[in-house]
């Protein structure tokens, strides 16, 4: 089968970035959202992508809905950061050609980057059948089992959790942590500025998910936490281990 | 307190660069090692990476000359650390020789000179109460190579005094370095910080979650990391990856610093990386 008519559902400025990446490649692109009759744009494409909150729930009646209404061949895609894939997979008809595909930006080139995520019941051909249209979009794509926090954002909550507990426990200060990693291993940021790009918020509740899933290492360090609680989330509050203004 | 001369120990690769670095900043420098011929190859290859530079006329022919005339070889340790203000040690990394090193420079040297260790994992602290002047002994850890790599971690610790720490960051700065004030602990920052994010990448694999080089694609692609953990593991070599990621687990004795399971078979299966052809991947040339 080969995928002409994509549907995106759902607004960000990830999902915006994307439908133009597709389209200049294209493809034919509808983009939707909740306020419209979704599933009806849905029906006539081969691949739909939601780009929803993170709210298991809403994802769920959504591809639901989509499910009900789409040809049989059409490739249902979540766009989680969360291990949901399995679980909304099977609460379809399609659990086989239902996948993961997380978009992140590469903070360092600003670039977007594609996680494939197989979910238990996904097949082989679901995933050369995305592999293939976010390579036709110019995209490189990486594919993966699903898993907590994917690639990506299990890599990096690890590593800012640790530079939070080597900060808190006073071996170093944030801005010699962040100067030493660029300049001694060629990061393209610190560990805190990453953070404070992420999303402190954000960077909790990966390790929250991993802590759950694979073990006591992830426990996130109390400074991180405190900082959730402080308000103080990063760039978009306006202060994280920097202040903005 | 003033620094006007240098006694880098050790020659080697981290050695050479660093008396290099010191000369060219306008320092007198004595360079000793234990054989004649150590000497005579740091010294040669100082003298490469000067013609280099007035190759691609970085330096002038007599700015190489003058920096070469301010680096004096020697075997002596006693001629190479007598005068000198600030000695740094980059021997090799096996904590008894060098305490042994440090007693006895600590006999030889006036009670006012620094000593500085360029170790990567041993313990600072350790090595400064092997002599009378915890106060004036510090960690300078260089990055490879010296010449190039900007930061240097300085390690403090309880014993130190805050003049010393004054004067070795003054001196990072007139070197024309960068640098970042670290605790003694091990892995220091960068070291420390690597272990957590080579380790995330290859348990990743054992997991059975991703390929390397899928896992390789998204640390570059996704991030932005020139290299991805088992590209730059496969390049440093995975001996040597494995030791410092077993000097980590066993100080802390915590999960993250474990070593992957993936590393420790190659390792015992003799694929060590680039240097053996083979590691996480394959270089031997397709006949």
């Amino acid at each position: 089968m080969s995928i002409e008519n994509i549907t995106i559902i759902g607004h960000s400025t990830l999902s915006a970035e994307l439908a133009q990446i597709l389209t200049k490649s294209g493809f034919e692109v509808l983009t939707t959202d909740l306020t419209e009759d979704y599933s009806a744009k849905a029906s006539v494409a081969e691949l739909v992508l939601e780009f929803l909150p993170e709210d298991l729930e809403l994802k769920g009646k959504v591809l639901c809905d989509c499910d009900a209404r789409c040809k049989g061949e059409t490739i249902l895609v979540t766009t989680t950061g969360n291990p949901w894939i399995t679980r909304l997979a099977s609460n379809t008809t399609r659990p086989d050609r239902f996948i993961g595909i997380n978009f992140v930006r590469n903070w360092a080139q600003g670039k977007l980057f594609a996680q494939v995520a197989k979910g238990l019941q996904t097949s082989a051909q679901t995933v050369e059948a995305c592999i293939e249209s976010l390579r036709r979009a110019g995209l490189t794509p990486v594919k993966l089992e699903e898993s907590p926090g994917l690639i990506i954002d299990r890599m990096i909550a690890s590593v800012i959790n640790e530079a939070a507990l080597m900060y808190s426990t006073r071996l170093a200060t944030i801005e010699d942590i962040d100067k030493m990693m660029k300049l001694c291993a060629n990061w393209p940021l610190g560990p805190f500025e990453l953070a404070d790009i992420v999303g402190i918020d954000s960077v909790v509740s990966t390790l929250e998910t991993l802590h759950q899933q694979l073990g006591a290492k992830y426990l996130p360090c109390p400074l991180l936490r405190k900082m959730v609680d402080a308000g103080w989330l990063g760039k978009k509050t306006g202060r994280g281990f920097y202040t903005y203004t | 307190m003033e620094i006007r001369k240098i006694c880098v120990l050790g020659a080697g690769i981290m050695g050479h660069g660093i008396a290099q670095v010191c000369a060219q900043a306008g320092y007198e420098v004595n360079l000793r090692d234990i054989k004649d011929e150590l000497v005579e190859a740091g010294i040669a290859r100082i003298k490469k990476f000067l013609s280099g530079s007035v190759e691609r006329q970085k330096m002038t022919q007599a700015e190489a000359d003058a920096v070469l005339a301010r680096i004096k070889g020697t075997t002596d340790l006693d001629k190479a650390t007598r005068d000198a203000d600030l000695v740094i040690e980059a021997i090799v990394e096996d904590i008894d020789i060098k305490k042994q090193v440090f007693r006895e420079i600590d006999k030889i040297c006036p009670t006012e000179t620094i000593f500085a260790s360029n170790t990567s994992a041993q313990s600072i602290t350790e090595m400064a109460m092997a002599t009378k002047r915890p106060e004036k002994f510090i960690g300078m850890h260089w990055f490879n190579p010296p010449q190039l790599m900007q930061g240097i971690e300085v390690v403090v610790h309880d014993r130190l005094s805050e003049d010393t720490v004054k004067t070795i960051t003054e001196l990072c700065h007139k070197l024309g370095k960068v640098p970042g004030i670290c605790r003694d602990s091990t892995g220091f920052i960068v070291n420390r910080l690597l272990q957590i994010w080579y380790n995330e990448g290859l348990n990743m694999y054992d997991e059975g979650i991703a390929e390397p080089q899928d896992i390789d694609t998204a640390y570059r692609e996704g991030c932005g990391f020139r290299m991805g953990p088992f590209e730059l593991r496969d390049m440093v070599g995975l001996d040597t990856g494995l030791a410092i990621t077993m000097t980590h687990y066993r100080e802390y004795m915590r999960d993250q610093f474990k070593p992957p399971r993936c590393l420790v078979m190659k390792v015992r299966a003799g694929e060590l990386g680039r240097k053996t052809g083979r590691g996480f991947y394959n270089y031997e040339a397709k006949s």
